[in-house]
C-alpha cells in the first residue's frame, strides 16, 4: 500500500504521465458525450419519424376504395433503435441502414435501400468510446509505460534502485501499476457516468469495462516484454509503436483483406435485378406462370387462386412475392456470406487486441455486423406478416372497408 | 549550399547504416508496393465489372418486348457508378457509397450494395489503401526517423562542433530538412509511378489531377518533415521529442479527423432519405397521384389542355390524357423531389466543409480531402453521380411518357385492364424502348476538381508556411 502511494505521489509530479492521463480523461469524456448525443438525435428522428408515419399510411389509405390500392400505397416504418449501450460504439449506424418504409411490394426491391449517413462519416469513422478504448488507448499506455526503466537507466538510477528495492517486482509493478489504473480510471470514468445517464445495464458496462481494461492489460504485457530490453526510451518508443501499428492497424486490414477475397459475398446489385426481371416479366407472362410457384408457396389459396381478367390485384402482389421467392438462394448466399464473412472477422480479431475491443463493445452495444442483419431479418418477419394479413383480403376480396386496416401488423423493433 | 548538401548527406549515410531506419523504410516501402498493387487490380477489375453491368443493364432494357410505356417506367433501368482511374490510389467514399442506383418512375431510389456492407468488420482502422499508407504511415516514419536528425547532434556534442566551425544554424537546419526532404521523395517515387501509370491510360485530363496528386502529397509530407525538424531544433531532449510528435501524430492523424466527422455530424442535420422523404410525400398528396388520370388535382391542367386542343372532353382529345398527366406529374414531382434531394447534398456539403475545416488543427484531414477530390471519389463526386443518374432518370421516363401519350388511345388505355384486345393494344413497340440514353459515369474534369481541392491544398499550405516560420526561428537561436 505503502508503494502504491508513495508511487502515486511521484505520478503526481510527473508532468509528461500527468498530461497522458489527463488527456485519456478529456478524450473519453468527448467521445462520451458525442456518443450520447448522437445516439439522442437518433432517437428523436425515430420518434419524429414514427408520428409522421402512421399519419401519412392514414392519408394514404383514406384515399382508396380497394384493398389492392390501399396496399399499394400504405408504407409502413421499420427501424433498428440505437440499444442503451450504442453511445459507446456506433459502430455499423454510420453505414448500415437502420431505417426502412417497406409495404407490400417485392421485399428485395426495397430492403436493400441504403439511407445512410453522410459518406464521409462512414469514410472516416467517428470518435466513439470503441475507437478510443481500442485504438487510442494503447498508444497513450504506450508513452505511459515505455520509459520506466529505461527512464531510469538514462538517469543512473536503476541498478541502485533494483538493488534497493530488493526485489524488482515490488519497484516495478506499483511504479506501472499506478500508472495503468490512471489511464484506465481516466478512461472509463466518463464512459461510466455516460452508461448512468443512457441507463445502460449494469452486466454491459461491466463487460465493457472488463473488455477495456483486459486489452490494456494485454498491451502492458507487451510493453512490459519490450521494456526490459536494455535500449534507449526512443529506441523503446520507436519499437512499442511499430508493434501498436503492427497489432492496431496492419493485421485488422491485412485479415480483413485476406477474409474478403476467402469468403465470396455475391453481387449484391445480382439480387435486384434478378428480382427486377422475374417481377417484371410476369405482365407478359400467363397468369399461371406466377400463381404456380406462388400456390405451392400458399397452398391455402389453391381454391381462390385462379386469375382470369387481365389485371387482379390477387396477381399482382403474388408475383411481387414470387419476384423475391426467385431471388431467394442469392439473397441467402449473400446473407450467409456475410455472417461467414463477420465469423472470421471474429476469429481474426483474436490476433489484435485492438480489433477484438472494438468488435466486442459492437457487440455488446447491438451495433456490430450480426445485429445489423438481425435488423434486416426482423424486417423480412414484418414484411410476411404484412403479407398474412393482406392475402385473405386479396383473395377473399371481402367489400373494402377501411375499418379492417386498423388491425394491420405494427412493426416491432424490440429484438 | 554545399554546406547544407554535405550535412544532408551525412545524415543519409548515417540512415543507411541504420538498421532500425533501413526496416522500419523497407516495410513502409513494401506496403506500398503490396497494397498499391492489390488495391490497383482491385479498382480496375471493379470498374470493368460496373462498366459491363452498365452496358448489360442498357441491353436488357432494349430488349425487352413489346409493352404498355408505362409498363417501361416501372421495369427501371441502372446506373452503376463505374470508379475513375484514380481510384486505383485513393478509392475514397467508393467502399462506403452505394455502387449502382435503381432509376424507375417517380421515385428517387438511394444508391444500394455498399462494400462496406459486405465487409468484415475489424474496427476502425481496417481498411489499408495506398493513400492511407501515404496519410498515416509515412508520417509515423518520418518521426521514427527523423525526430533525432538536430537532438543526436546536440545530445553526442557535434552540435557544438558543426556551430564552432563557423556553421550557421540556418545551414544546419537547411541540411537537414534536405536530409527529411530526400526520404519524402524517395517514398513519393511510388506515387508518381503509379500517377504515370494511370495518366499514361487514361485519357489526357487526367494527368494533370494525377500531377495534382502527387505535388498535393509532396507537400503533405513536406508538412511533416517541418514539423519533426521544427520539434528536433525546439525541444532539448530526444525522448521528449519523440513522444511529443507521436502524440502529435495520434491527435492529427487519427483524433481530429474523427472528432471533425462528430461534430459536423453534431452542428448541421441533414436528415436521411426517409426522413425527407416522409415531408416530401405530405407534399406531394397535394399535387396528386399520376396514375390517376381522375384525380381532382389535375382539374386545371385538363382545362388548359381541352383548350389547347379545341375539345370536349378527354376522350376527344386526340392524345392520351393519362400520358399526359403520367407526364405532367412525373415532372411536377421530379422537380418536388430534386428539391428536397438538392437540399439533402447542400447539408452533407456544409458537413464535408466544416471537416476540410478541421484541416486548419490536422494535416492529414487536408491532404484526405484534397486526394479524394484529385482522385474524383469524395463525396462531391457522389453528388454528381447522384444528380448524373437523376437526369437519367428523368429523360427516360418522359420519353415513355411521351409515348404513353402519344402512341396509344386513351379509350384502350382505359379498358386495358378489363379488355384482353385493347390491353394488347396498348403495347407499343421494343423499338421505342432505344429512347434510352447511353449512361458512362465520369467525375468532374480535371480542372473542377483541381479548383475544389485548392482550399485544403492551401490550408496545408499554410501549414508549411508556419513551420517553416518555426525552423527559421529555431535556427537563428540554434545553441549546443
Amino acid at each position: 500500500m505503502n508503494a502504491l502511494l508513495r508511487e502515486a505521489r511521484f505520478l503526481a509530479k510527473d508532468r509528461g504521465a500527468v498530461l497522458w492521463i489527463v488527456l485519456a480523461l478529456l478524450l473519453s469524456a468527448a467521445a462520451t458525450g458525442f456518443g450520447i448525443a448522437e445516439v439522442r438525435e437518433q432517437r428523436q428522428t425515430i420518434a419524429a419519424l414514427l408520428a409522421e408515419d402512421a399519419k401519412d399510411r392514414a392519408n394514404a389509405i383514406s384515399k382508396h376504395d380497394a384493398w389492392g390500392d390501399a396496399a399499394y400505397d400504405a408504407f409502413h416504418l421499420t427501424y433498428a433503435p440505437p440499444s442503451d449501450f450504442a453511445f459507446a460504439a456506433l459502430g455499423q449506424r454510420d453505414t448500415a441502414p437502420w431505417l426502412h418504409r417497406v409495404r407490400m411490394l417485392s421485399l428485395e426491391s426495397q430492403i436493400h435501400e441504403a439511407d445512410t449517413a453522410n459518406a464521409d462519416f462512414g469514410l472516416i469513422g467517428r470518435f466513439d468510446f470503441a475507437f478510443l478504448a481500442a485504438a487510442v488507448a494503447p498508444l497513450l499506455l504506450i508513452l505511459l509505460l515505455h520509459d520506466l526503466r529505461a527512464g531510469e537507466r538514462v538517469a543512473g538510477r536503476h541498478d541502485w534502485l533494483v538493488a534497493s528495492a530488493g526485489t524488482p517486482r515490488r519497484l516495478w509493478l506499483p511504479r506501472a501499476g499506478v500508472r495503468f489504473g490512471g489511464l484506465a480510471l481516466a478512461l472509463l470514468v466518463p464512459f461510466w457516468i455516460g452508461a448512468a445517464i443512457e441507463g445502460a445495464g449494469f452486466g454491459a458496462a461491466l463487460a465493457a469495462s472488463a473488455l477495456v481494461v483486459g486489452s490494456l492489460a494485454a498491451w502492458w504485457a507487451i510493453i512490459a516484454v519490450v521494456g526490459r530490453r536494455n535500449a534507449s526510451p526512443p529506441a523503446l518508443l520507436a519499437a512499442l509503436v511499430g508493434i501498436w501499428l503492427m497489432l492496431a492497424l496492419l493485421i485488422p486490414a491485412a485479415a480483413r483483406a485476406g477474409i474478403e477475397a476467402a469468403v465470396p459475398v455475391p453481387d449484391g446489385a445480382e439480387i435486384l435485378m434478378l428480382q427486377r426481371d422475374a417481377v417484371n416479366d410476369a405482365w407478359d407472362k400467363p397468369k399461371a406462370a406466377t400463381m404456380t410457384p406462388f400456390l405451392a408457396r400458399h397452398p391455402e389459396w389453391r381454391a381462390l387462386g385462379t386469375v382470369e381478367k387481365p389485371f387482379e390485384w390477387k396477381w399482382y402482389y403474388a408475383f411481387q412475392q414470387v419476384g423475391d421467392q426467385q431471388a431467394e438462394p442469392i439473397v441467402t448466399a449473400y446473407r450467409q456470406g456475410r455472417l461467414a464473412r463477420d465469423r472470421a472477422a471474429g476469429w481474426a480479431a483474436l490476433l489484435s487486441p485492438a480489433a477484438l475491443t472494438e468488435r466486442g463493445l459492437e457487440r455488446l452495444a447491438g451495433t456490430d455486423t450480426r445485429a445489423m442483419i438481425a435488423y434486416e431479418d426482423r424486417v423480412r418477419a414484418f414484411h410476411a406478416r404484412l403479407r398474412a394479413f393482406h392475402y385473405p383480403l386479396f383473395f377473399r376480396d371481402p367489400p373494402y372497408d377501411p375499418v379492417v386496416l386498423d388491425g394491420l401488423p405494427r412493426y416491432d423493433p424490440a429484438p | 549550399m554545399s554546406a547544407m548538401w554535405r550535412i544532408a548527406r551525412e545524415e543519409w549515410r548515417l540512415w543507411a547504416r541504420s538498421r532500425v531506419v533501413l526496416l522500419a523504410g523497407l516495410i513502409i516501402a513494401v506496403l506500398i508496393v503490396v497494397t498499391s498493387v492489390l488495391t490497383a487490380l482491385r479498382v480496375t477489375a471493379e470498374a470493368e465489372r460496373r462498366a459491363d453491368r452498365q452496358a448489360s443493364a442498357e441491353a436488357t432494357f432494349f430488349a425487352q418486348p413489346d409493352r404498355h410505356p408505362h409498363r417501361m417506367v416501372h421495369y427501371g433501368h441502372y446506373a452503376f457508378r463505374t470508379p475513375p482511374p484514380l481510384a486505383a490510389f485513393d478509392p475514397g467514399v467508393d467502399a462506403v457509397t452505394g455502387q449502382s442506383i435503381f432509376l424507375e418512375g417517380h421515385r428517387q431510389n438511394t444508391a444500394m450494395f455498399a462494400d462496406t456492407r459486405a465487409g468484415a468488420d475489424l474496427g476502425g482502422c481496417a481498411a489499408l489503401t495506398p493513400a492511407n499508407i501515404y496519410q498515416l504511415l509515412l508520417p509515423l516514419l518520418l518521426i521514427v526517423i527523423g525526430h533525432g536528425v538536430v537532438l543526436r547532434e546536440r545530445e553526442s556534442g557535434t552540435l557544438a562542433v558543426l556551430l564552432a566551425q563557423g556553421q550557421s544554424g540556418r545551414a544546419i537546419a537547411g541540411g537537414k530538412a534536405l536530409a527529411l526532404a530526400g526520404i519524402a521523395g524517395v517514398f513519393l517515387l511510388p506515387l508518381a509511378g503509379l500517377a504515370l501509370f494511370t495518366a499514361a491510360r487514361a485519357e489526357a485530363s487526367q494527368a494533370s489531377a494525377a500531377a495534382a496528386l502527387v505535388a498535393g502529397y509532396g507537400l503533405y509530407l513536406a508538412v511533416w518533415c517541418a514539423l519533426v525538424l521544427a520539434v528536433s531544433l525546439w525541444v532539448r531532449q530526444r525522448s521528449v521529442a519523440l513522444g511529443l510528435l507521436v502524440l502529435i501524430w495520434l491527435l492529427v492523424a487519427l483524433i481530429v479527423p474523427r472528432v471533425a466527422i462528430n461534430t459536423a455530424s453534431a452542428m448541421i442535420d441533414a436528415p436521411g432519405k426517409i426522413e425527407s422523404d416522409l415531408v416530401m410525400l405530405s407534399q406531394q398528396r397535394k399535387l396528386g397521384d399520376g396514375h390517376n388520370a381522375a384525380d381532382p388535382a389535375f382539374d386545371a391542367l385538363q382545362k388548359q389542355v381541352l383548350e389547347q386542343y379545341e375539345a370536349q372532353s378527354v376522350e376527344e382529345l386526340p392524345i392520351n390524357w393519362r400520358g399526359v398527366v403520367a407526364g405532367y406529374s412525373e415532372q411536377k414531382l421530379t422537380a418536388m423531389m430534386n428539391a428536397f434531394a438538392e437540399d439533402r447534398m447542400r447539408r452533407e456539403a456544409s458537413q464535408s466543409r466544416i471537416v476540410t475545416w478541421f484541416g486548419l488543427a490536422s494535416p492529414t484531414l487536408a491532404i484526405g480531402a484534397a486526394s479524394r477530390t484529385l482522385a474524383g471519389t469524395d463525396l462531391a463526386t457522389h453528388h454528381r453521380f447522384l444528380r448524373e443518374s437523376e437526369g437519367l432518370r428523368f429523360d427516360f421516363v418522359q420519353g415513355l411518357n411521351d409515348l404513353h401519350a402519344k402512341a396509344l388511345t386513351y379509350a384502350d388505355d382505359a379498358a386495358r385492364s378489363t379488355d384482353s384486345a385493347a390491353e394488347q393494344r396498348t403495347r407499343v413497340n421494343a423499338a421505342s424502348w432505344r429512347l434510352l440514353d447511353a449512361f458512362r459515369f465520369a467525375p468532374d474534369p480535371a480542372e473542377v476538381r483541381a479548383a475544389r481541392a485548392l482550399l485544403p491544398l492551401m490550408v496545408l499550405l499554410g501549414w508549411l508556411v508556419v513551420l517553416g516560420g518555426a525552423i527559421g526561428a529555431g535556427a537563428r537561436r540554434l545553441r549546443p
